[in-house]
């Protein structure tokens, strides 16, 4: 079957060709349908339970994604012409499509309550204005001091920096938003003020825009320096004109797929491109290196070619197949992208596997044998190859088999000390650390974070369960019996369905006539009451265990600041009563509480109570500020709370639950180190079978996972050496690395069996597997190691983790493959040539 | 000749518009201010207002206003005590208000035996957390802005309200659609510096009491975010002679019964 279809391709380049160019043309035409989701949120499916919560909280509190804008100035914010540049900027930030005017939160659009004559109580703005002179400025400063909810929040503790949080309708919008601020801040006059603008929705986004422009400009730059190092190694730019269309072709079907069926371009799908090309590469480079060393003027090309794929055919069946399952395996974890991910790059190496034993065989026999025999002439100076690579390569048959216990040493300590490295990484992620330390969004988050109390928001929010209708229909039932038949009627309609029950009844104190408006008041009554036991945040008892959560926040050390109705109410209160601190308390009873915040309501922005407590009184939620998105930071707050409410229990009735972008990446995370170890373990194990299956032999088989598994672990435990995070680019990699460490196990294996055989002994079969296909491995490991060193300079730290990634599998997978591997074979080579024989 | 012709002709235009501008907007706007808030010599109603959040969520509050005249067009009284929901029952503002001047405002919380006098100053604060300002319930002092006639059409005139101090509100200018018959504002928009339409009040319900062409139901809506009030009136009565004491400091801690409903 594979010689029909090579002889085919052989014989009917053309139509290969066609039928490349047509998949292509076919790819490309469903590019335009693309849709980008750059949301890290998406890692979870919408149907996750934290997920869900998230939005929910966000919908019941009126919680948005904000943008935080923060303006430093080193001798203080409080004077005219700083704090007159942040009047400027939420005036025109409040001008900016896709800002929530009315939850904009900045100092020229805080209410401020004070006291005013004797018995008064006062609620103005706090800079409708811009100061007129430092007097007034001074003035907004002692004012700020006293609100506790905007100290520290909108004006940092040293007064040196002043924020603004500006909510958006949605994440995907604060890339244009910023934008936006940014040419605002442009027009201004320069000054002490340095302006910065973070936040993670921001970073978000924005890392979404700048990967879609470093995919533009790393895989092109990455290609270009594959096709200088195979000139190099080949010497014909005809001849590796091959291995780039390959990997060109392989990356535009393999997205064009994705796209036209409709899976969104997600930050690790935008990767999809840089992984294929080194997987499309090394196969071409295997055949065109095979093609290279063998060929001579005057020897027929197409036979060569059907000779080539004819010997490598299975090696790189087999590596296909192992690298397929290393992605396909990512489907175990239940991280949608993830998943997309793994099957399309899984889809992308079949097709690179397709076009290798194809095109590249239908292509090398259409070349001209002029151009073919001026390559020959390049390459070949005598009878056999003598590059450095060719010399260097050719002593180790003789230093593997002198060095043979040292080297296994060597690669014992390895992963001795890889396990060491390993047992301390540290599995930590935060969307800021993927920009580099000098990236403006991420420079600004570390300035602002040292000025306030943190711009990281996480929610923990109370809940309680719905107030029992019990006893309703009782009371119901005394007012109802001198009731006209209609309200009689619509109460039954009414009471049947508790959950809406509540609107229902103030849907007939609205519209009833005059004459049954006194039955639906006394039946609201009644509903009322039953839900007055639901009116929890009301109650003292209630908000003096939210104060106790708050203080527990604050006492764990790992939160910034903490802001949530009971500082509301506390604020409220001491200036209703006398402005003193000794006033700043809870009121003492539910009426003095409702009427508290009835009072507030009479203010410029009455809604705010509203992000804090449901107007039902039945949630409530207290919003952390933290300095560090880092997950390794809030599962510190996680885990300090999680045994402070085992001591402390919330209430009878009260679910407590986390939300916040913040908390979701640590779900998400969660998520994503689990699934990637899980898929790691159960590819690792289905590579291994298969390689037993493929060499129909349980040592051979454990033979060839040496090197991967000497690679995997090396690398991870360099990583837990170096203290790099084990972050979501770093667990995705390992697909990739389990899929191409593999591969140059399989190629030496399968021809060092075969040379052994062919050569009739060790010794020279071992040479022989140390000419082609040591060079095969060599130039592949160069040629890739090398080829993708572009990504090292992108400014978006997951790219360089990507370069560092392989280049490092490259060159330990290619070291332990050409040292390890013939050490290990040469020692048990008695055992298992005789086997083979057998 | 030519040149003058055009001219005459285009003068002679200039003259008809200004003669249909000769609709003395000033009164219109005085006229209008005495049908929507001055209203007999005193008044009483039960009012009820729903506040509807951008979630869609309700709540209603109830409470009796009782308004008395010291002078048609100049100042009055109100007193506004709440009856539901039951945790702010018996919550009651006194309001001495001077078009013109500062109003005096009191505020009496029963739950926390607190009786606080409320600054003057900006009366564009919400209505106990409703889409309401304090002044669309007590009526915007006329003098406070320029008004300009816009159109008019056979039931009604649409002026422009321009505000004096630009800077004492949040809005850059309003459109009022005032009804020729009843002489009631039915159709407020504002408009914010960039000229946007955010905020409306409409009239929705008129009814004849006593003679009086009455808004027994207004709604004042948020068009940024889709949040609304509507105020209602019931039982409205005017020229009930309410006791000039009931308008007093008494009152905001022991509301009078015969006059208000709890």
């Amino acid at each position: 079957m594979k010689h029909k279809i090579m002889e085919w391709a052989v014989e009917h380049p053309r139509s290969i060709f066609w039928l490349t160019g047509i998949l292509c043309l076919v790819a490309l035409a469903f590019m335009p349908r693309i849709t980008v989701d750059t949301d890290p949120e998406n890692m979870l499916p919408h149907s996750n339970p934290a997920r869900v919560l998230h939005e929910e909280v966000k919908q019941r509190f009126g919680l948005s994604d904000m943008v935080v804008v923060g303006i430093v100035n080193e001798q203080g914010v409080y004077n005219p012409t700083t704090l007159g540049k942040l009047h400027k900027l939420s005036e025109e930030a409040l001008k900016i499509e896709g800002v929530i005017a009315d939850d904009l939160m900045s100092l020229s659009l805080s209410d401020n309550i004070t006291q005013g004559g004797p018995g008064e109580i006062s609620f103005h703005w706090m800079m409708r204005q811009p100061p007129a002179n430092q007097a007034e400025a001074e003035q907004i400063s002692a004012w700020v001091e006293r609100l506790p909810l905007l100290n520290n929040t909108l004006v940092s503790g040293d007064k040196k920096a002043v924020g603004m949080y500006i909510p958006i309708v949605a994440k995907d919008q604060s890339y244009r938003v910023y934008q936006e601020l940014l040419a605002v801040i442009d027009g201004f006059e320069p000054g002490d003020e340095q302006f910065h603008i973070t936040g993670l929705p921001v970073a978000e986004d924005t890392f979404g825009v700048e990967m879609f422009k470093q995919m533009a400009i790393s895989a092109p730059a990455a290609g270009l320096l594959i096709f200088v190092m195979m000139l190099f190694f080949f010497r014909s730019a005809a001849l590796v004109t091959a291995p780039m269309i390959v990997a060109m072709a392989t990356v535009i079907i393999t997205m064009g797929a994705m796209i036209g069926m409709g899976f969104p371009v997600h930050i690790m799908s935008s990767m999809i491109p840089i992984f294929l090309m080194p997987i499309a590469v090394v196969d071409s480079v295997h055949i065109l290196s095979e093609f290279n060393d063998h060929y001579r003027p005057g020897k027929d090309k197409k036979a060569l070619a059907r000779g080539t794929i004819d010997e490598l055919f299975q090696p790189m069946l087999f590596t296909s197949i192992t690298s397929i399952v290393g992605f396909a395996s990512l489907n175990t974890a239940d991280i949608p992208p993830v998943r997309v991910f793994g099957s399309f790059v899984a889809f992308g190496i079949a097709v690179a596997f397709l076009l290798s034993i194809t095109f590249v065989p239908a292509y090398m026999s259409c070349l001209s044998d002029e151009t073919l025999d001026k390559m020959s002439k390049r390459v070949h100076s005598g009878e056999k190859p003598n590059s450095f690579l060719a010399r260097l390569l050719r002593t180790l048959p003789g230093f593997t088999g002198a060095a043979r216990s040292l080297i296994i040493l060597v690669g014992a300590l390895g992963l001795g000390f890889s396990a060491w490295g390993i047992s301390k990484i540290v599995i930590n992620d935060n969307p800021m650390n993927w920009f580099e330390e000098k990236h403006p969004i991420r420079y600004a988050d570390k300035v602002l974070n040292q000025h306030f109390a943190g711009t990281y928001e996480a929610y923990l929010s109370f809940n309680s369960e719905a107030g029992s209708a019990d006893g309703v229909e009782q009371k119901a039932k005394a007012i109802l019996a001198s009731a006209p038949a209609e309200v009689q009627q619509q109460w039954q309609t009414i009471s049947q369905s508790p959950a809406t029950m509540a609107d229902a009844i103030v849907e007939q104190q609205m519209t009833a006539s005059d004459e049954t408006l006194d039955y639906w008041d006394q039946l609201a009554d009644v509903a009322d009451e039953a839900g007055a036991a639901g009116r929890l945040f009301l109650q003292p008892e209630y908000l003096r265990y939210l104060e106790s959560v708050q203080q527990a926040l604050m006492d764990s050390g790992y939160v910034g600041k903490t802001n949530g109705l009971v500082d509301l109410l506390k604020t409220v209160n001491r200036e209703l009563r006398s402005g003193e601190a000794t006033d700043y308390r809870l009121p003492t009873s539910a009426e003095a509480s409702a009427q508290a915040i009835l009072a507030f309501q009479g203010s410029h922005r009455p809604a705010d109570v509203w992000h804090f407590v449901t107007p039902d009184y039945g949630s409530s939620v207290v919003w952390m500020q933290l300095k560090s998105g880092d997950n390794q930071d809030m599962n510190l707050v996680l885990d300090y709370m999680q045994d402070w409410f085992a001591k402390n229990p919330a209430p009878e009735g009260l679910t407590v639950d986390w939300s916040g972008l913040t908390y979701i990446n640590v779900v998400w995370q969660d998520a994503m180190v689990s699934g990637m170890l899980k898929s790691l373990i159960s590819s690792f194990v289905i590579v291994a079978l298969m390689m037993m299956f493929l060499f129909r032999s349980v040592v051979w088989g454990l033979i060839a996972m040496l090197p991967l598994t000497l690679t995997i672990s090396l690398i991870y435990g360099l990583i837990g050496v170096t203290g790099k995070n084990y972050d979501m680019p770093v667990a995705v990699l390992s697909a990739l690395t389990l899929g191409m460490s593999i591969d140059f196990a399989i190629h030496f294996i399968d021809r060092c069996r075969y040379m052994v055989e062919k050569h009739g002994g060790w010794a020279k079969g071992l040479d022989a597997v140390f000419e082609e296909p040591g060079r095969a491995i060599g130039r592949n490991a160069i040629v890739i190691a090398l080829g993708f060193s572009p990504l090292l300079i992108a400014p978006l730290v997951p790219y360089q983790t990507v370069g560092i990634f392989l280049a490092s599998i490259m060159v330990i997978s290619c070291v332990t493959t050409l040292l390890l591997l013939p050490s290990i074979i040469g020692l048990l080579r008695n055992y298992l040539f005789k086997q083979a024989d057998a | 000749m030519k040149i003058l012709a055009k001219l005459f002709a285009a003068a002679s235009l200039l003259l008809v518009s200004v003669s249909a501008s000769a609709v003395d907007v000033q009164d219109i706007v005085k006229r209008a201010n005495l049908a929507a808030v001055y209203p007999g010599n005193d008044g009483r109603a039960e009012a009820r207002m729903l506040i509807v959040d951008k979630q869609g969520r309700k709540q209603m509050r109830q409470f009796t206003i009782l308004r008395r005249n010291i002078e048609a067009g100049g100042d009055q009284q109100f007193l506004v005590v709440f009856s539901r929901p039951s945790d702010v029952a018996r919550t009651t503002f006194l309001v001495d208000k001077h078009p013109g001047g500062d109003d005096d405002r009191w505020l009496y919380l029963p739950g926390l035996d607190l009786l606080k006098r409320i600054a003057s100053g900006d009366k564009r604060t919400s209505f106990v957390g409703s889409t309401f300002f304090y002044e669309d319930i007590s009526g915007r002092d006329i003098n406070a802005d320029n008004f300009e006639l816009l159109s008019e059409d056979d039931s009604a005139w649409t002026l422009k309200a321009i505000p004096k101090d630009a800077a004492s509100v949040e809005f850059a200018y309003y459109t009022v659609k005032i009804d020729k018959k009843t002489m009631l504002p039915m159709l407020s928009d504002y408009f914010d510096s960039a000229g946007k339409n955010y905020r409306r009040m409409s009239a929705t319900k008129v009814k004849d009491i006593q003679g009086f062409p009455t808004i027994m139901e207004m709604k004042a809506e948020n068009l940024r975010d889709g949040s609304f009030s509507i105020n209602q009136l019931r039982k409205a009565q005017y020229d009930v002679n309410i006791p000039e004491n009931v308008f007093s400091e008494r009152s905001l801690r022991m509301p009078p019964r015969a006059w208000v409903k709890l």
